[in-house]
């Protein structure tokens, strides 16, 4: 009895064991099987999607931390066509909200390119538009009757990061913009385009909750500070715009910058274009010189350039400001007869006369006196002919023609000293003069205040691009500039502050020869003497009011230099020096 | 009883079929309830880690739309208080700009001009350190960190 048992317990041992080895082989024949492999396919392709990933361009601030630049989001939508109900309800409701045309949208939904299952109708959305539909899509959803879709399934809303400006037109000409391919142009956002870009990327993401750490991090783009004062950058557009209509002007530049680092406070150009509009930019420009004239725009700056003739005949010992000369109206340099701006002669005159009186005549003396190679090798050491190195997109270098070049002629040597036959830009100038200003030193202007990055903030230090004159000249010379315009009565003088600077009213040349009705009319000018805090330069072209710089950008310099001031809190110099003198 | 009925029942206990088949049966159960504690246990922690992966991507979600809507708002209450919108609203206000004759310096004993602080919007960026430790121990972290606990060492 007990071995029969034993034999059917072997049996059904048996028997068990042969189909435990079934259910095992069956299980690895199925997941080995043809089949298996299609289904795993099948899986595979829905372990992974495909997400695009928009990291945040870095903003930009001012040095006061006013936002310049930053990012707001706008919608992606588009359609899933494998999830369509009703393709003329997503065309009319998307035609309606969105202002677009029916046929259109309904032809992309109807007839999409092959092998896509997914199409956009519209991009760049603003949030308000698509809540808008968003709420229309659920409310259709609502009403259709249970278990059925609604008449927008299928609409899709993807949100994404736009840049976005919202100071509109402010600083536009020195912060760029950029594209909706994610380019920046012009100015800092060209300049800094990589940095400041967080490369948009399409990614891999795991939608199995276990490879959750692979779920890729994106860095955002870098912030940048810059050295630009939004209030202060505020009052010289505004400036601007009001000399322009006084003065009648065609365009105009002011440049505020801190001579003694280089760092810009304003630069004020026209045209200016609102930069969430970007798209405008073929219809108020002409050419991308145009866009930031203050960099980009080469001109004959005139006289205000006799400030370098000037310092280079000082400082090669040439002159004195006591030494003296006979101005008999005109002078002959390369063939060529030099007359001064009057026409007329001016008598006995000193060095500081010279300036005061704008002498092209005493000018053309001095270079010739220095010679050719003296003079040149001082404009090459002001970086004439060279680019400023300011980090902002498009600068041009400017033109200064020496002594071997084929177009250079030894009139040159004369009308090159008063602001002839050479071209430079507004702050190639500003470059050139902060070495007066600055005690024999010149700055690299610069825009960039500070990198921040990951929560640590990187300061861009001042740099100086050499000391072309000795701090002895620099000390003279702005002296000389002081009393020049303190002797004239000049109207860029500045209530309680003594400031140091020159205008220029350089003739524009038409078809070859200049015109003396059409003139750049500048001032560059800097203060307190004592200790210059702010450098100034005013550009206005072809005003009509009056074609001089004495009596057009003087006054704006007045203007821009009595505000600057007030928002850098520069006291006025008695009160000033009695703190010192505490 | 005597010592030879004792022995016959050891014997008899001895060769008794039963018990051998009931001793490995025993292992056997054995075998199966401890496989089944630790498949109970591979499927615990399993779960819950696939839970705080689908929160992980939940929050990584959310972080991102929280990243866009502070930048949003930033943009947005930069728009609000621009320059030409300040301007306005202090004119309306009754304000006007001063002009340079205007301004009364006042000296003030010891104070010295403030550079603004400049701060960054970049959000601190995560590091493995930062990470709750659930997210990155391990079964056998967790069960060294619970016997510590328990026996009350110090961490």
């Amino acid at each position: 009895m007990r071995q029969q048992y034993a034999r059917r317990a072997q049996v059904l041992t048996f028997l068990m064991g042969l189909i435990a080895l079934g259910i095992i082989v069956q299980m690895t024949r199925i997941q080995n099987s043809v089949e298996a492999a299609v289904f795993r396919q099948q899986a595979s392709n829905y372990a992974y999607v495909l997400r695009p990933f928009y990291p945040d361009r870095g903003e930009i601030y001012d040095r006061r931390g006013h936002l310049l630049a930053g990012n707001k989001s706008v919608y992606e939508i588009g359609v899933d066509l494998n999830l369509v109900k009703d393709a003329h309800a997503i065309a009319f409701a998307v035609s309606e909200e969105l202002v677009l045309e029916y046929a259109k949208i309904l032809d992309t939904i109807q007839y999409p390119p092959q092998g896509l299952s997914y199409v956009v109708i519209a991009d760049y959305i603003e949030p308000q538009q698509a809540i808008n539909l968003q709420e229309l899509k659920k409310a259709l959803q609502e009403q259709a009757p249970e278990g059925t879709l609604g008449g927008l399934t299928g609409l899709q809303f993807r949100s994404h990061p736009h840049r976005s400006y919202p100071e509109n037109s402010l600083a536009s000409n020195i912060i760029g913009f950029v594209s909706r391919e994610g380019r920046g142009y012009f100015g800092i956002e060209e300049k800094y385009d990589t940095l400041l870009a967080g490369n948009a990327v399409q990614v891999l993401v795991p939608t199995d909750p276990n490879k959750a750490f692979e779920i890729p991090r994106v860095p955002n783009g870098t912030t940048l500070v810059l050295t630009i004062n939004r209030d202060l950058q505020a009052s010289a557009e505004q400036i601007l715009d009001e000399s322009l209509l006084k003065y009648d002007a065609q365009s105009g530049t002011i440049i505020v910058m801190d001579p003694r680092n280089g760092e810009l406070l304003a630069v004020a150009g026209t045209p200016r274009m609102d930069l969430n509009q970007f798209w405008n930019y073929g219809t108020i420009y002409n050419n991308a010189s145009e866009f930031n004239r203050a960099i980009s725009m080469p001109y004959e700056p005139g006289s205000v350039i006799k400030i370098l003739t000037m310092a280079a005949a000082l400082d090669s010992g040439a002159v004195t400001p006591a030494t003296t000369y006979l101005d008999t109206g005109s002078i002959l340099v390369g063939g060529a007869t030099i007359q001064n701006w009057n026409q007329e002669p001016w008598g006995m005159q000193d060095m500081t006369g010279c300036l005061q009186h704008s002498l092209n005549v005493c000018m053309a003396t001095l270079s010739t006196k220095m010679g050719a190679g003296t003079f040149y090798s001082y404009m090459d050491n002001f970086g004439f002919g060279q680019l400023s190195g300011v980090d902002l997109a498009g600068e041009a270098a400017g033109r200064l023609k020496i002594p071997g070049d084929s177009d250079w002629y030894p009139v040159d040597l004369g009308t090159n000293a008063f602001g002839q036959g050479v071209t430079v830009t507004p702050l190639q100038m500003m470059m050139a003069v902060s070495s007066i200003a600055n005690k024999g030193r010149t700055v690299t202007p610069h825009a960039l205040y500070a990198m921040m990055r990951d929560s640590r903030q990187y300061n861009v230090p001042a740099q100086f691009a050499g000391s072309p004159i000795s701090e002895q000249t620099a000390n003279t010379l702005t002296a000389m500039l002081a009393v020049s315009l303190e002797s004239e009565g000049s109207q860029a003088l500045v209530p309680g502050y003594r400031v140091a600077g020159k205008t220029g009213t350089a003739q524009i040349p038409v078809n070859g020869f200049y015109d003396s009705t059409q003139t750049n009319a500048s001032f560059i000018g800097w203060g307190p003497v004592d200790d210059p805090q702010f450098m100034i330069y005013v550009w206005l072209e072809r005003p009509t009011a009056s074609i001089w710089g004495s009596e057009t950008a003087a006054p704006i310099f007045s203007e821009m230099a009595q505000k600057t001031v007030i928002l850098l809190d520069i006291p006025p110099d008695t009160i000033r020096q009695q703190l010192t003198a505490k | 009883m005597n010592i030879q009925n004792v022995n016959h029942f050891v014997h008899a206990y001895k060769i008794a079929p039963w018990r051998i088949q009931r001793q490995w049966i025993g292992s056997a159960l054995l075998m199966v309830v401890a496989l089944a504690m630790v498949a109970t246990l591979y499927l615990d922690v399993t779960s819950q880690a696939a839970i705080a992966g689908r929160e992980i991507q939940d929050l990584t979600a959310a972080i991102t739309i929280s990243q866009q809507m502070s930048g949003d708002l930033q943009t947005q209450l930069a728009s609000l208080t621009s320059a030409r919108i300040m301007q306005q609203r202090a004119l309306e206000l009754g304000f006007r700009p001063m002009v340079s004759g205007e301004a009364e310096y006042l000296v003030v004993a010891g104070y010295s001009v403030l550079e603004p602080d400049i701060l960054s919007s970049a959000p601190l960026q995560m590091s493995a350190l930062t990470i709750p430790p659930q997210y990155n121990e391990s079964l056998l972290d967790w069960i060294d960190e619970k016997i510590i606990f328990s026996s009350g060492g110090i961490r």
